[in-house]
């Protein structure tokens, strides 16, 4: 069963097209990898599910709820941390979380149980705006895991983050479809990362989806166009830099 | 529950400090005032607190006008600065909702401010002018008048800071709009039901002119014009993003 599924999702801004004809197909319970350079549309998409900006066309369905029209709906199953950290910095981080946990409905133990997950519990007196980009980052993704939604949308979750954070939080998203049968959508420019954590991989490319499927799967396929398949890196690359080359040609 | 989280959001942000500071300055005006020139009010003819009202309401209620304006701007930025406004924006909750909870954390505030006001005003006419009745109600009148005479203020002080990202924007524009009422005559009616202009009247001289429902209505009116607006406002904003 899919959790996320795009029909056509266009999204463009002017004559630029952000996000094109997208098919996305995010299974239940899975951990799908998004995929793509700086600029490719990631971020876009992410934005386009939780409503922050409108589709130009096409559509999407998340756990069967169609937007707009279950809009609100929608966004009671997801929890999401989109590009930067979004807080009050004014509020420490434990008021941070309570705000949402009051929003959500749910009980007390919700915000120490997502402090304690993060690893923020000995610093959530302590203002939001003094964290470092580390704590920060944490801040976010305990506001996006407050709750244990169905849905996580996490856009770039470890950037600021040091390698025993990075290590963290890849075992802690690793973990969640089983811990907590949640469905979860990560975008990363860290291939690496991806290839450890992701059941599924979305490659994006100037908004269009170049591929689609598992590992195993991208290997396969990257073995059949005749790409080095040493590593999801090489291949990564190796996609991109031929969709390049035919968009040229197409020019 | 908005409410309570709005007030939340509020907290080390300065609102309630300002709050405070505001109500102590305004109310304080009349007091200095008849310390320094009793003679001058107590030989006047006419009902006491309408006399007191006479001399202080254009500086307290321009320190009222300037609360609404320091109050929305703080307001929103809180929203705006760590981007907490964008969290929101993901949750299950409707920005108009937020919006809605400002306008009354900010209104129940100025009540409060108006309550003080109003009250000292009321102790400064029984210190000083010996025939003064004390009536409770009559205070009441006033307070809820000016009160319902500084919505539209707020509302439209609202709309303009959830508009502007960067506070000194929305707080320039908010002082230019309190400084341009103090320019134009006050004698013109469609002028006095203004926002920013409307807080400047006392119950005792619109009530002479037999306008008190006129301004109520008007006032009203132009609050849910603005509140609107705000709704229209939203829409656009989530459509163009």
């Amino acid at each position: 069963m899919n959790m996320i599924e795009t029909q056509n999702l266009c999204k463009s801004y002017g004559n630029f097209a952000a996000v094109s004809d997208l098919n996305l197909h995010i299974r239940k319970g899975r951990v799908y990898g998004f995929l793509g350079p700086n600029g490719a549309g990631k971020s876009t998409t992410m934005k386009l599910f939780l409503g922050l900006t409108q589709p130009t066309s096409g559509s999407f369905q998340i756990d069967g709820m169609q937007y707009p029209a279950d809009r609100v709906a929608i966004l009671k199953e997801i929890g999401s941390f989109i590009e930067a950290p979004a807080f009050y910095g004014n509020l420490s981080g434990e008021e941070n979380l309570e705000i949402i946990r009051q929003i959500l409905g749910l009980p007390k133990s919700s915000v120490s149980d997502a402090l304690e997950l993060v690893g923020l519990t000995q610093f959530r007196k302590r203002a939001a705006k003094k964290y470092s980009l580390g704590m920060k980052q944490r801040l976010g993704l305990a506001g996006a895991l407050l709750g244990q939604p169905p849905i996580l949308i996490l856009d770039e979750p470890t950037n600021g983050l040091d390698p025993v954070g990075i290590h963290e939080i890849r075992t802690l998203i690793r973990s969640l479809p089983q811990q907590y049968d949640c469905t979860v959508l990560v975008s990363s420019h860290l291939l690496a990362e991806v290839e450890l954590m992701a059941d599924d991989i979305g490659i994006l490319n100037h908004g269009r989806l170049l591929f689609e499927g598992t590992a195993n799967d991208l290997k396969i396929r990257a073995h059949d166009a005749g790409y080095s398949t040493d590593n999801l890196e090489e291949i990564f690359l190796s996609m991109i830099d031929e969709d390049n080359r035919k968009r040229g040609a197409e020019r | 529950m908005i409410l309570r989280l709005e007030a939340k959001k509020c907290r080390r942000t300065g609102f309630f400090p300002a709050v405070l500071l505001a109500a102590c300055a305004a109310s304080a005006f009349p007091i200095l005032n008849m310390l320094v020139r009793a003679e001058t009010f107590t030989a006047m003819a006419g009902a006491p607190f309408d006399i007191l009202t006479d001399a202080n309401w254009q500086m307290m209620a321009m320190l009222n006008i300037l609360l609404a304006v320091c109050g929305a701007c703080l307001l929103y930025h809180t929203e705006f600065a760590d981007n907490g406004m964008q969290k929101m924006d993901v949750l299950p909750v409707r920005a108009g909702s937020l919006f809605f909870g400002k306008f009354v954390l900010l209104m129940l505030a100025l009540f409060g401010v108006l309550f003080l006001e109003t009250a000292v005003l009321g102790a400064c006419a029984a210190h000083w002018f010996s025939a003064y009745d004390w009536s409770p109600q009559d205070l009441l009148a006033s307070v809820g008048f000016q009160w319902a005479i500084t919505f539209p203020t707020v509302m439209l002080m609202l709309v303009i800071a959830s508009a502007c990202k960067n506070m000194w924007v929305s707080l320039g524009i908010g002082v230019i709009l309190v400084f341009t009422t103090t320019v134009f005559p006050q004698g013109s009616l469609g002028l006095q039901l203004c926002p920013f202009s409307a807080p400047y009247q006392t119950l005792a001289a619109v009530q002479s002119a037999g306008k008190v429902p006129l301004f109520l209505g008007v006032c009203a009116a132009e609050t849910v014009v603005f509140g609107l607006c705000e709704l229209i406002y939203l829409k656009v904003r989530r459509r163009f993003a």
